[in-house]
This record gives structure tokens, C-alpha cells and sequence, in this order.
């Protein structure tokens, strides 16, 4: 009977593909330390670089790359699905909804904040975090920049208010929450209108920053972050946040305290590791992924070889 | 008299210098000539990240492919207007699919030319000329076997030949210098895993949709009066939007996975595999369930009445009759659950999922287009695949059902 053949070939073919499904996701054995990164460039540089770095220490490692945006990391490891993954200690202040805090302004304060409460109520640890900042900051056309000498947020101030042509493009949230543009506007006392404002809601730096770099709708500003390695390479400077005005969000590694107790070693591979990443040397490497297209773990490897980190 | 009469009726069209007698193909000529003239053919851009510079065909690729691609153009532009035949259409499908392959030819060979002496981080990427040339070289392949109404084999030859021309062209690096191949170079390790894990995740889910749906449409029109409140939820389902089911599974999975600790050794949480298939499998049930109920009850009732009359049980009614009467909608069904669900599996990568959304979520993080296409093209491909195959399946199956 050819129908009983059909579907006996339906449902070998059906339980075939579920038992590859069930491979693939493959629980993970006993002691494995599994590393996540969220979906965006810096994501992944650094956590291959912890991949690459926790490899040739014999550990069993599985990777959760690129898993998703920061809400979902986060989620994965609170949820003890990820067990390291590099986070901005800028977070905290999302993450225990205190962003009034001064100590977010502060990049050892912060870091002290955020290690005190992750530990306490997430049994979280944070490691030490790279000497960077990779907060939101504006970034304007070099032809602007450097025909009204404009390098930092107070010479910034000043063109806006000696009514310099100034249009930024920008996401809502970074137009809307306090702690963005208004606390620009209030740290260097200036006010942009709405008419030298575009605001893409849900857009991201790679959006704005292009559309400063090619002019679109007059666009000649862009909301950057402190470490993105397109700025330079579209033609864009940032400027200085001097004053401090914006959360201090330094990268580092965050490992459940249950595999830290077992492996302190991480934090004496790690610890010397991201305090050699600079802010300069951040958007270099991710210069290096985001604009010249190389793999990420490439680029990891190869600064880890050039420091001898890795042999 | 009539034929006098015809003849005049026909006249003012016979004085017309020259007649279309193939529209469709006439307008994908034009359509892609206007786009060669007018669009770039690639893009040359200083960085993967700015928007390139539109260079075009005859400026970007070598003389010899230009004049080939003009000249087959020229020629399937007169096709148009000699007088339809088998041999005609025979002729337009084998000369389109070369403009086809040749118009790939020309675009890596292009680029491979920009390269030499450019920056390495400078890239060439497909321009507006290029794909409106492919599309409608395609779809001129498509209307030809269309108009020769040729069997499932032929058409599987047709695509088997253009599919390995272009196979061909890739392992012999022919497209190496082009942006997405840098895409795909630097990221080759883990395309792989990409693509299985996004072949895994569909096939689960429409594996899962249909065990679960075609008993539901069985059971709908077996009572119909479930009819209403099945549809109501499922099209509900259907209404939400993706990346909100997908988040919306977060929180009640998670939940579940801390009543139930041991769900979490299974693989079962809020965020990966578990909630994205749940998705898809909430997608796919309406077209399952409609496709079945819509299938079983097409059976003509009088068919149904004479196998009952010759003495068949109900079991054997549904098994011999029903089912093979109402297999090929309940195919069609399957055709539209999984090409939909190839697509919604891209989203999936957002609630860590993994699968070929990685390369478009991370491609438009960082504005890089060419990334984005290295996720959405073999998308494209695979759902294009699947439905060709389940509608070669569809064509081959019901001549042996038929007793």
C-alpha cells in the first residue's frame, strides 16, 4: 500500500530530523564553561578573545557567540544557560534600574557598583574591566571638525550656541533618555532644537554614523559609541566627553561565582588581558571587523599573538 | 462572408510594422535593459561600510561578457516577435538561463578586475543592473518552461543545469573577489553551523507543525463544530508579530524552566532552540490545519458514498479515498508552512537561536549590506528550494496514488 509507505518514510524522515535537532542543541557535559557574546562587533572580538584565551588552559569550552542582543544575554545567564560573557559595567545601571546613581559617571566606581550588586543578588562576578569606555558620545563630519576647531562636547557647546549648522542624527532613546543627550545638554549648557535633530527611532550608531558620513537629509552628527571602530573610518571624529556627562560603561567579563569557585584561574588569564584594551586599541580592533570585514576571531587571535598572550 | 470579415478585423494589426507576440518576455527585456542602462552593475566602495559607488556593465566588466550579455539580449528581444513555437520557447529558455550564468560570469570577473590594486579593505558588490538582470533572465527561464507546460522532470533538469552552472563558477573562484564572498570567506567557519542549525530549526518545526496540525484538521472536519474556536486562536496566532512572539515566549518558558528544573537539562528555557521552534510551530499550525480540513473536505462526497457503497470502512474510506483526494492541498500546505517558516527563522536569531539571522542581525548592526545578504540569500535559496522540491513532489506524487 504506497500511502502506508509514504508515511512510514514521513515519520523515519520526521523522527531523523528531530533527533538531529536534539543533537544539535546538545546539553552541555558536566563541567563545560560555556562562553556567550552579544550580537555586535565588540561582542564578539571579546569574546573570542576569552575563547581563545580559556582554550589552551584545558577547560571545556562551548561557544554561544553572537546569541543575541543584551537583553537576551543577559537573561541567558542569570538563567545559567551561559557561564562568562563581556558586559559594560554602565549595565548596572539598566540592570538595577538606578540610573540616578552618581557612581555610574565614575569608571571605578561603577565597576565597584555593579561587581557589589551582581555578586550579591545574581552570584555574578565581574572581572576586572578593560581601562576604556565605550559610552554614547557625538561624532561630526571631519570637514566640520576641523574648520571650527570643534574636538571636544564644550567646543561642541559653543558652535551650537554661536548658532553653528549642526544636524544630528540620532536614535530616540538617545534624544529621549536623560542620561544621553540631555546630559550633554545640561553638563555643557546647550540645546539643540528639534529641527537640528533626526530621530530614528530604534536605530543604531552603524544608521546615524552613516548617514553623517554621507550627508543624508543634512545629517552632519551622528550619536557614536566611545569605541566603534567606524568612526574614523567614515570620515567622523569623536569628541571628547571631558565633563563626564554620560555612565562610564568599561567592557569586562562577567562569570557565574558557581565555575569562577572552580576555575579561579580565569581571572589571572583574563585580568592582564583586558587591561591592555585601551580605547584606542578597542576601535582599531573593531575597526579591523567592522570596516575592513576581517573574522573576529581572527583579529582576537592575532592581538592576543602580538601581546604574547597566546604563544 | 465571416472570413472577409475576419480578414478586415485583422488588417490594422498586419500594418503595423512590428508585432509583440510574447509580452511577458518583451517587458523582461526592457525591464533589464532599462536597469543595465540606467543602474550600476556593481558597486565599488572604499569600505565595506559606505555606500558604493554604481559602476556600470559595460565600464565594470570585460568586453567580451558585455557583448555577450547585449548580444543575447538582442536576440531574445526578436524572439519576441517571431511567431510562438515549441522550438521558439525551447530556444528562450536555453538562451536565458546562459544570460543567466553569464551575467554571474561577468559580475565576478568584474570584480575580480576592480580588485587588482585596490585597497584591501575596498569592496565590489552586486549593483541594482545585476540582480534585475538575473531576475528577469530567471523569470524568462521560468515562462518559457511555463509556455512548453513540460513535466516535473524537465523542470528539475532546467534547474539542475542552471544550479550547477552557477556551482561550477563558484568552486572555480570565479566570484572570490566579490564583497559577499569576503563576507562568506571570513566567516566560513561558522556558515556551516548557521545553515544546519537553520535547516534543523525549520524542519523541526514543520515536523512538529504537522504532527500536531493534521490530526487538529482531521478533527475539525470531523466536528466542525471546533471549527470556529481552532480558527479563531490560530489566526490570532498568525496576527502576531514575530519578534514579539519570539519575545513574548521568554518569560513563560523561563518561568516553566524554574517550576521544572528539569526542562532546563533538556535544552527547554526562554532563550535558543526551544522558544524559536515554539514560534515557528505556532506560525505553521493555521496553514496546516486550514490546508488539511480545506483538502478533506473537497473530497467529493459522491466519491465518498461510492466507496461506502463498494462496502469500505470508515478507516478505510479516510486511508484509501480522503487522504489521496485531498493530498495534493495538503502538500500545498506544507509548501506554504515551510517557506514561511524559512524566513520567520531568520528572527530567531535575536532570542539566541542562532541560524542564518546571525549574519543579517549582525550584518545590520554594523550597516555592513553585504553581510546582512550573506544571511538572506541562502534564506532566499532554501525557501526557493524547498518549495521547488515539494512542488516537483506534488506534481510526481498523485499519478502513483492514483490506483
Amino acid at each position: 500500500m504506497p500511502l502506508f509507505l509514504i508515511y512510514s518514510i514521513g515519520a523515519v524522515v520526521a523522527l531523523f530530523f528531530s533527533a538531529l535537532s536534539l543533537a544539535t542543541v546538545a546539553w552541555p557535559a558536566e563541567d563545560t564553561i560555556v562562553v556567550g557574546s552579544k550580537i555586535d562587533t565588540e561582542g564578539s572580538l571579546l569574546g573570542n578573545m576569552i575563547l581563545a584565551l580559556l582554550e589552551p588552559r584545558g577547560l571545556t569550552l562551548e561557544s554561544k557567540l553572537q546569541l543575541g542582543p543584551t537583553n537576551i544575554v543577559r537573561a541567558a545567564i542569570l538563567a545559567g544557560q551561559i557561564d562568562i560573557y563581556p558586559e559594560y559595567t554602565g549595565n548596572g545601571a539598566l540592570f538595577f534600574h538606578i540610573e540616578e546613581n552618581p557612581a555610574w559617571k565614575d569608571w571605578a566606581a561603577g565597576d565597584a557598583k555593579v561587581t557589589a550588586l551582581d555578586r550579591e543578588y545574581n552570584g555574578l562576578v565581574w572581572l576586572a574591566p578593560a581601562p576604556a569606555n565605550n559610552t554614547w558620545t557625538i561624532a561630526v563630519r571631519k570637514d566640520v571638525a576641523e574648520s571650527h576647531r570643534i574636538t571636544s562636547m564644550d567646543d561642541f557647546a559653543k558652535y551650537v550656541a554661536n548658532g553653528g549648522r549642526i544636524k544630528l542624527a540620532a536614535s530616540a532613546e538617545f534624544v529621549e533618555s536623560p542620561a544621553a543627550l540631555p546630559a550633554f545638554e545640561t553638563t555643557y549648557g546647550f540645546r539643540l532644537s528639534d529641527e537640528q535633530l533626526l530621530t530614528l527611532s530604534g536605530g543604531n550608531t552603524a544608521a546615524t554614523l552613516r548617514a553623517a558620513a554621507e550627508g543624508m537629509s543634512n545629517v552632519n552628527a551622528a550619536m557614536a559609541y566611545g569605541t566603534d571602530g567606524a568612526v574614523a573610518a567614515l570620515g567622523l571624529v569623536a569628541l571628547k566627553d571631558d565633563k563626564g556627562a554620560q555612565i562610564v560603561y568599561a567592557p569586562a567579563p562577567v562569570v557565574r561565582e558557581a565555575v569562577f569557585q572552580r576555575h579561579r584561574e580565569i581571572a589571572t588569564v583574563l585580568d592582564p588581558v583586558f587591561a591592555t584594551l585601551t580605547l584606542e586599541t578597542l576601535q582599531g580592533l573593531n575597526a579591523e571587523i567592522a570596516v575592513d570585514g576581517q573574522d573576529a576571531r581572527a583579529v582576537a587571535v592575532s592581538y592576543l599573538k602580538s601581546r604574547h598572550f597566546l604563544p | 462572408m465571416t472570413s472577409r470579415l475576419a480578414l478586415a478585423a485583422r488588417r490594422p494589426a498586419r500594418s503595423l510594422p512590428i508585432t509583440i507576440r510574447n509580452q511577458v518576455l518583451f517587458t523582461l527585456v526592457i525591464g533589464a535593459s532599462l536597469a543595465v542602462l540606467v543602474a550600476g552593475f556593481v558597486g565599488y566602495a572604499p569600505n565595506r561600510l559606505v555606500s558604493g559607488r554604481p559602476i556600470a556593465l559595460w565600464a565594470a566588466a570585460d568586453p567580451l561578457s558585455t557583448a555577450g550579455i547585449l548580444a543575447l539580449g538582442a536576440i531574445l528581444l526578436t524572439a519576441c516577435l517571431m511567431t510562438p513555437s515549441r522550438t521558439l520557447h525551447y530556444v528562450v529558455a536555453v538562451l536565458a538561463a546562459a544570460l543567466l550564468l553569464l551575467a554571474l560570469a561577468a559580475a565576478g570577473h568584474a570584480a575580480s578586475i576592480l580588485t587588482i590594486g585596490a585597497k584591501p579593505a575596498s569592496r565590489i558588490s552586486l549593483g541594482a543592473a545585476f540582480w534585475t538582470l538575473i531576475a528577469c533572465a530567471a523569470l524568462a527561464v521560468v515562462d518559457a518552461l511555463q509556455r512548453l507546460a513540460v513535466g516535473p522532470a524537465a523542470r528539475v533538469l532546467a534547474v539542475a543545469v542552471i544550479a550547477s552552472g552557477a556551482v561550477v563558477l563558484a568552486t572555480s573562484g570565479t566570484f572570490d573577489a566579490l564583497s559577499i564572498a569576503r563576507e562568506y570567506d571570513s566567516r566560513h567557519q561558522v556558515f556551516a553551523d548557521a545553515l544546519l542549525r537553520h535547516v534543523t530549526l525549520v524542519a523541526a518545526s514543520v515536523g512538529a507543525a504537522v504532527a500536531i496540525g493534521f490530526p487538529l484538521g482531521v478533527a475539525v472536519v470531523r466536528n466542525p463544530h471546533l471549527q470556529g474556536p481552532v480558527f479563531a486562536i490560530l489566526n490570532t496566532l498568525q496576527t502576531i508579530p514575530s519578534i514579539a512572539l519570539f519575545g513574548l515566549l521568554i518569560v513563560p518558558l523561563s518561568l516553566l524552566t524554574t517550576v521544572v528544573p528539569q526542562l532546563a537539562v533538556l535544552g527547554i528555557a526562554g532563550i535558543g532552540v526551544a522558544p524559536a521552534i515554539i514560534a515557528l510551530v505556532l506560525y505553521a499550525l493555521l496553514p496546516v490545519v486550514r490546508n488539511t480540513s480545506a483538502g478533506l473536505t473537497g473530497v467529493d462526497s459522491a466519491i465518498v458514498e461510492a466507496a461506502r457503497g463498494m462496502g469500505l470502512t470508515r478507516r478505510q474510506i479516510f486511508w484509501q479515498v480522503e487522504l489521496p483526494l485531498a493530498f495534493p492541498v495538503l502538500l500545498a500546505g506544507l509548501r506554504i508552512v515551510s517557506v514561511q517558516a524559512i524566513g520567520l527563522a531568520v528572527v530567531a536569531a535575536l532570542i539566541g537561536a542562532g541560524g542564518l539571522g546571525t549574519f543579517v542581525f549582525e550584518g545590520l548592526g554594523q550597516y555592513a549590506v553585504d553581510l546582512v545578504l550573506l544571511g538572506a540569500l541562502p534564506a532566499i535559496v532554501l525557501a526557493l528550494a524547498a518549495d521547488f522540491m515539494l512542488q516537483i513532489l506534488a506534481a510526481v506524487l498523485p499519478s502513483r496514488l492514483a490506483p
